[in-house]
């Protein structure tokens, strides 16, 4: 390493380099992330929304949304469909579902119909199947034997079946206190 | 001639509705999320995600003590600093039995941090952001819930590890049990 000031330049340069260069990086995977998986679901949600909205469909799922997500009861029901062992895997691809039914309540709470005090415990119950699609393919990523597999796929989808309400219970609690008027 | 252009109206009315969706969302979320995803990408890359690792090796220690540090430190850690899905690879660290333990804490996490580290999962960002949006519509602040649903992920999360262990414990003594009668029958 050269000593003295020109060395000293020298690091400087370097480190200032390698800031500057995975800053870009950066923001290139940022701008790259949100035009591959952001705007398309937005475009996707949006017309979804858009159809749902201007025809009377709205309203019916209003109906619906309005008496799962309103009260607790309603979500923790909601969260224990989401996690029954054979749905929550069909149900888990990509968040899709999640995604979608989280944006409804959402238009529920701007349109006054679901109080925002709801919103945390709706988080945990439009999200009881998270990741049950994915167990098998997440495992072998932590490179676990054919026979945990066999046995961790069963296993967190039971396990789910008490934590996915249990997680509705603890919103509800925890959103104590939250939005005070 | 009149009812056809009622129906063209009707028609296009459909989607112009979805455009002011679109309009919200793109002009309400995407610069925000741009600025933040570059910043918590450039915070990976200078930090290193093989430092993780180290947190690994040290959350397979059994013990009471070490509940903690592999279903909420661990799995948080993975999350932030390696995301949604190479997170999961920090399971190669812990014996079997706490595979799919590790598995359920971690994945339970990639969306309760979304309101804040929204790097960790941008394509399901919907799975926060659908509900926020509508709060953040009545006008209100999002930072308590956003807040609110990193913190109870932590809880959350802290069960899942512990339940699954439980589960995975006793289906594994079953499994035993069965292998192990069947050559008498």
């Amino acid at each position: 390493m050269p000593g003295g000031f020109a060395g000293l330049l020298s690091n400087i340069g370097r480190a200032v380099g390698g800031v500057v260069g995975a800053l870009y990086q950066a923001g290139r995977d940022a701008i790259n992330s949100v035009i591959r998986n952001i705007l398309p679901f937005m475009a996707f949600i949006s017309v979804i929304i858009g159809i749902i909205n201007a025809t009377g469909l709205g309203h019916v799922i209003a109906v619906g949304l309005t008496a799962l997500s309103g009260n607790v009861l309603g979500l923790v029901i909601l969260s224990i469909i989401c996690a029954i062992p054979v749905l929550s895997p069909i149900l888990g691809p990509g968040a899709v579902i999640a995604q979608i039914i989280g944006t409804l309540i959402g238009t529920q709470i701007a349109a006054g119909n679901v109080r925002p005090i709801m919103a945390l415990p709706a988080l945990y119950g439009i999200d009881a199947q998270v990741g049950c699609d994915f167990i098998p393919v997440g495992l072998s990523l932590g490179e676990a034997e054919a026979e945990t597999v066999e046995i961790g796929v069963p296993a967190v989808l039971f396990s789910r079946m008490v934590t996915g309400p249990t997680a509705v219970v603890i919103g509800w609690i925890a959103s104590a206190g939250m939005f005070p008027k | 001639m009149h009812a056809l252009t009622v129906a063209a109206q009707w028609f296009i009315g459909l989607f112009i509705a979805g455009s002011t969706t679109f309009t919200g969302l793109v002009v309400g979320i995407v610069p925000l999320l741009i600025v933040l995803l570059t910043f918590f990408n450039t915070v990976i890359t200078l930090v290193g995600p093989e430092k993780v690792e180290r947190v690994g090796v040290w959350a397979a220690r059994s013990g009471l003590l070490f509940y903690p540090v592999r279903y909420i430190l661990l799995p948080v850690v993975a999350v932030l600093f390696l995301t949604n899905p190479m997170a999961y690879t920090m399971g190669r660290f812990l014996p079997e039995r706490f595979k799919p333990a590790f598995y359920d804490a971690a994945v339970s996490w990639v969306h309760p941090p979304l309101g804040i580290f929204p790097h960790v999962n941008p394509g399901e960002i919907f799975v926060w952001a659908g509900i926020a949006n509508g709060v953040q519509k009545l006008g209100l602040p999002l930072g308590d819930l956003a807040v609110r649903y990193l913190l109870t992920g932590l809880v959350v999360i802290f069960i899942r590890g512990i339940l699954t262990e439980r589960i995975t414990a006793i289906m594994w003594t079953r499994r035993r049990a069965r292998v192990a009668q069947e050559p008498v029958a």
